[in-house]
């Protein structure tokens, strides 16, 4: 499979339907349920949050801090976002944005984090790269608030243990926010790339690296999953329908051993299920 | 066969449990990929030891059995191998 993705990029390769307009409109329509304000796109997080998914696939890592220290914050700081609160939720291995904000949703801390008051903005990165060496679709979610206009009183740095996190940075200021920006679609790539003349139609909006990506005719995740789960499903039936032949001919056999079989293979399909499920951090 | 399901129901019920554990674990790790793989070969090594010291006890191991519960191990391991080839993990 490698070696036909590395030949042929544009038949067999990681392409991803995650699209950041779905993503911020899915996101606005979760907080609207809860009686929350929308959430507006800042330039500036989704830079922030393009860094962070380049950073993850340059260093390899699948994590909110990097393993030289660097953490989310650096890199909306890094971005010229003076924030009051800040908060990361990230996810891999998704094939939709709907799934992706499920995902975040089913989770108690990103879903916190989604429904917070406490922000005002947000900026979605979509990035497609290699990560431990194997192509993967990573979602970054970079939230943030430069005011405490409409937010409760500021508690003490929590930057806890749990996956999604929300922060206050010592002495941060309190300056006035930025006007909302226009929706900024970013594409990612994991190699150093120059930034390209943005789409007439999002006249802020930043594209890196868009002229290098191919699209893949099929994307290899889902012929992955569903050859496995072509395989794994034959077995099962044959093992089935050897044993109904068996029982029904009374034939006799000395040992079958279809029925565990069947309950392993039923295992695998499973994990296979729950492996594709795609994860959140 | 239902003769047979009965006497060895003890067995399934065993392996039931193996197989529950593993499936368990691997949710409950998520999203930790790397432990999942781990726990999920685990699984698969714990399915092929399950097999031999059944058909121990039973008196009924043969090189024929324990290739089968071999092949079959290693067919669902080549399965989540090539789950990670595809980049689905």
């Amino acid at each position: 499979m490698s070696l036909v993705k590395t030949n042929f990029p544009s038949v067999l390769g990681v392409s991803s339907n995650v699209s950041t307009q779905e993503l911020m409109i899915l996101t606005n329509e979760k907080r609207q349920e809860s009686g929350l304000g929308p959430l507006t796109i800042d330039d500036r997080l989704s830079q922030a949050a393009a860094g962070k998914a380049s950073d993850m696939f340059s260093k390899d890592y699948w994590a909110h801090d990097a393993p030289d220290g660097t953490t989310p914050w650096d890199f909306i700081k890094g971005a010229g976002y003076n924030y009051i609160y800040a908060g990361e939720n990230l996810a891999r291995g998704f094939n939709s944005a709907q799934d992706v904000v499920n995902a975040w949703m089913a989770s108690p801390e990103h879903r916190q984090n989604m429904l917070s008051s406490n922000y005002q903005n947000v900026g979605f990165a979509v990035a497609t790269g290699k990560l431990s060496g194997e192509d993967t679709v990573l979602v970054v979610e970079m939230l943030g608030s430069t005011n405490l206009a409409g937010a409760p009183i500021a508690k003490e740095p929590a930057k806890s243990v749990a996956v999604a996190i929300v922060s206050q940075p010592p002495g941060a200021s309190s300056e006035s926010v930025a006007s909302p920006t226009p929706i900024a679609q970013l594409v990612i790539s994991p190699t150093p790339l120059v930034p390209q003349a943005s789409p007439i139609s999002n006249p802020k909006g930043l594209v890196i690296g868009a002229v290098s990506k191919v699209t893949p005719l099929i994307n290899s995740q889902t012929f992955s999953s569903i050859s496995a789960k072509i395989v794994l499903s034959l077995f099962i039936f044959v093992l089935i329908l050897d044993m109904t032949v068996i029982e029904r001919k009374k034939i006799v056999r000395f040992v079958g051993h279809n029925l565990d079989h069947v309950f392993f293979f039923s295992l695998m399909f499973l994990i296979i299920i729950i492996l594709v499920r795609g994860s959140v951090i | 066969m239902n003769k047979k399901f009965k006497k060895h129901l003890g067995y399934y019920i065993s392996l039931l449990i193996i197989l529950l554990l593993g499936l368990s674990l691997i949710f409950l790790v998520t999203p930790n990929l790397m432990l999942q793989i781990m726990i999920a070969l685990l699984t698969i090594c714990f399915y092929i030891l399950w097999g031999a010291i059944h058909h121990l006890i039973n008196h009924e191991l043969t090189l024929r059995i324990m290739v089968e519960y071999v092949l079959i191990g290693l067919l669902g391991a080549s399965i989540i191998f090539f789950m990670i080839m595809g980049g689905i993990i």
